[in-house]
């Protein structure tokens, strides 16, 4: 090589070592997020929100959230986990207990500020004395209905909101005689919706404990009173109570299907029916003046608890064992728990929160329905988790094919459901 | 005074290349290793690798963070005699291998007798025809999910127009026609790769033959009963044999459209597979090796046995 070139490297290299050595240079750290409610724009704003408020308190951190729809997530955890990878902090639901049994999720106890989470709502997560997530959405089983549509058919829901079976198959069979679906319900892409109806009926006919039982393969699926909530329920089948389109509709389907396009008459929904409902018309919420109203679900003749209703705890954050971070994962997560973001949640998304918040903070257009769910609430029982939070394995996969799919679509008889259901669940 | 001229020692280059083109025998195996090793070690971790793995689960509990636990021949006891649901799984798969590659390769063929025979447009039905081929499955699954929507999907409204109302139903919500409306929508995706091949057996075709077939009064249909179809036959029982595979292992059309409902109705082995390696609350994957190991089997026993049933027997002359 030339002499020139020999001096320009000389003179060049100690300028590249000043550069790489003497100047600072900051590694940011990223907390990586994964997160399910891609399409639900009120949920999605509070999660950066916490995020933003998050770096602005840890400069030199970022937070880096991946929205995916739920099975996805899913899909994309179960691969990643298992090759010791994954995010720091992600989406979870209760339900998903073989996170825990495998140690994929960190127990939070020493993590999290308790203090700014409402005690019950620690119970679905609690394995052994180890709470693993911050349960963020709280969930109860609500039946809502279109109090126009209501009236047109002629019908009175009582003060307390509860019909009995009786007047329950009236109903349905008025709706069904005017052209209106009576119930609208989708179950193609999620395993639990389509047991709503029949559940909630199960658990008031039982009483809590008698219906943990059942969920839990304790009591038999051919014990009377079960066998004739699921015959009350082949009544309402065979008058129609589901849209046609019952196996084939999605539930992000079904919200439109009832407040609008063709719409509905009642629709059994988790409370966070509003994440999506409430969102602008144009972007699948429902129309602003729509005659939204609550009631409860119909009570079976001899109902044990008429008043007990399922509740739970849905969409949680937890921190993944992996993480080579966790103390930076825990701060994200206590910057979702506070009261300030806890009222925030409840007033943006209208959805019950297991962070410690102030329902009074809820005012404006939506107020008025907060106000009517709290009262749907004020005098109920709960029964704190819905069936896939309990069933496994063979169990589990039946209720999907037979409770949540196969029978309420008018797919099977009475008898042959139990006895699937039996044979699948009970630990004789 | 005269200088010793020594020999010049190869260079690097030479001595490597020198090397490879030592041989034993007539084929330079070297070198030709040389240029398999990448082709090889690729197919080895990702082909091979995968298959004795899965083997190796068979036997054994997975769970994460590697931990195994050998549990001999308890999976496959337990696949065997206590699964109902395996068995409704093959039942729907074994249903789709039978029937779905004759329709694929009948209906393949029909469209590429129609180009042969040189119809209108022939050129814009060809790429008509072979789009669907170009679709990912997600986008045809969508789509033949709002063909067959019950409210306002086209075959209802269809129906409904020409006054048959009572025949429309939920067609993926209903036991009795969930399969045979999956099996329809893979036959419409994959046709044009079956025409495409029958057409280039077709256009290969000696012409000699044909025009003698013409001058002894063969009408067309007797043509193409009794020379065009004996003559490609070979062809069609390849598409077959690989159509057959194919619908054997048959995953993402199903999993998007009906995720092996109603009831079962639409299960296969592979969607079976995935819901008990992901979504059986368990994370482990020694059970649902253990179905695939067997299904391998399964496939590989059905592969040669048609293979041998339709071995050519005679060889055609022309």
């Amino acid at each position: 090589m030339s002499y020139r070139i020999h001096r320009g490297i000389a003179l060049l290299a100690p300028l590249f070592a000043v550069l790489m050595f003497a100047l600072p240079v900051r590694a940011q750290q990223v907390v990586t997020v994964w997160s399910h409610w891609a399409d639900q724009e009120s949920k999605v704003k509070f999660v950066e929100e916490a995020a933003r408020r998050f770096e602005a308190k840890n400069p030199g951190t970022q937070v880096k959230i991946t929205w995916y729809q739920k099975n996805p997530l899913f899909q994309a955890l179960q691969s990643a986990l298992r090759a010791g990878q994954g995010p720091d902090v992600f989406y979870m639901d209760p339900d998903r207990v073989e996170y825990v049994e495998n140690k994929l999720i960190l127990p939070l106890n020493d993590h999290l500020n308790w203090n700014n989470i409402e005690p019950w709502a620690r119970g679905p997560w609690t394995h052994a004395g180890q709470t693993y997530a911050l349960p963020l959405e709280v969930q109860t089983i609500e039946l809502y209905y279109n109090k126009e549509q209501m009236k047109k058919l002629g019908v009175t829901i009582p003060a307390d909101g509860r019909l009995n079976q009786t007047q329950f198959l009236d109903l349905v069979k008025k709706a069904t005689a005017a052209g209106v679906t009576p119930v609208v319900q989708g179950v193609a892409d999620r395993d639990f919706p389509g047991a709503y109806l029949l559940h909630e009926m199960l658990l008031k006919k039982l009483g809590e404990d008698d219906y943990g039982k059942l969920m839990n393969g304790k009591l038999s699926f051919k014990d009377k009173r079960v066998v004739d909530v699921f015959t009350y329920m082949k009544q309402l089948i065979d008058a129609g109570v589901y849209p046609k389109s019952f196996s084939s509709m999605t539930l992000g389907e079904s919200h439109p299907y009832f407040y609008s396009k063709p719409g509905g008459l009642m629709l059994p929904m988790g409370s966070w029916y509003t994440s999506r409902a409430f969102n602008a018309p144009e972007k699948g919420g429902q129309p602003d003046n729509f005659p939204l109203g609550i009631m409860q679900f119909p009570v079976p003749d001899g109902a044990a608890c008429p008043q007990c209703k399922t509740n739970g705890v849905a969409g949680s954050f937890v921190i993944n064992a992996a993480t080579k971070q966790p103390k930076l994962a825990a701060a994200f997560l206590n910057e979702m728990a506070t009261p300030e973001m806890g009222t925030k949640w409840l007033v943006e998304n209208l959805v019950q929160t297991g962070v410690k918040s102030d329902p009074n903070a809820v005012k404006g257009k939506h107020a008025e329905y907060f106000k009517e769910l709290a009262a749907r609430n004020a005098d109920v029982k709960y029964f704190t988790g819905i069936p896939i939070t309990h069933m496994r394995g063979q169990c589990l996969d039946t209720y999907k094919q037979v409770m949540n799919t196969g029978f309420p679509a008018g797919l099977l008889p009475v008898d042959r459901a139990i006895s699937m259901m039996d044979a699948a669940c009970y630990k004789a | 005074m005269a200088t010793l001229a020594l020999p010049l020692r190869p260079s690097f280059t030479q001595r490597v290349t020198a090397w490879f083109a030592r041989s034993e025998g007539d084929a330079p195996w070297r070198t030709v290793m040389l240029f398999m090793t990448p082709a090889l070690a690729v197919y080895a971790l990702f082909t091979a690798y995968p298959v004795f793995r899965t083997l190796w689960n068979s036997f054994h509990t997975i769970k994460p963070g590697n931990i195994e636990a050998f549990v001999g021949w308890d999976n496959y006891t337990r696949l065997f005699t206590s699964d109902p649901v395996f068995y409704t799984a093959v039942t729907n798969t074994l249903i789709w291998a039978f029937v779905a590659p004759f329709l694929d390769v009948l209906v393949g063929l029909v469209l590429a007798l129609a180009l042969y025979a040189g119809v209108r447009g022939t050129r814009f039905f060809r790429v008509a025809w072979f789009t669907p081929v170009l679709i990912s499955y997600v986008v045809v699954a969508i789509m033949w999910m709002w063909i067959y929507n019950y409210d306002w999907g086209a075959v209802n409204v269809l129906l409904r127009a020409v006054g048959l109302s009572s025949w429309t139903r939920a067609w993926l919500g209903t036991p009795d026609t969930a399969l045979p409306a999956l099996i329809i929508t893979h036959a419409w995706k994959w046709a044009g790769f079956n025409m495409v091949v029958c057409l280039a057996a077709l256009h290969a075709l000696p012409k000699e033959v044909l025009e003698a077939a013409e001058l002894d009064n063969c009408g067309w249909w007797a043509k193409v009963a009794h020379v065009i179809v004996p003559m490609i036959k070979p062809t069609l029982l390849n598409l077959v044999i690989l159509s057959f595979i194919g619908k054997m292992k048959i995953f993402d059309l199903v999993w998007i459209m009906t995720r092996g409902g109603p009831l079962w109705s639409t299960e296969t082995v592979s969607t079976y597979v995935y819901k008990r390696a992901f979504e059986w609350n368990t994370f482990d994957l020694g059970y649902p090796s253990a179905v695939a190991v067997v299904w391998f089997a399964v496939v590989i026993g059905c592969v040669l046995l048609l293979s041998w049933a339709f071995r050519q027997r005679d060889r055609l002359e022309y």
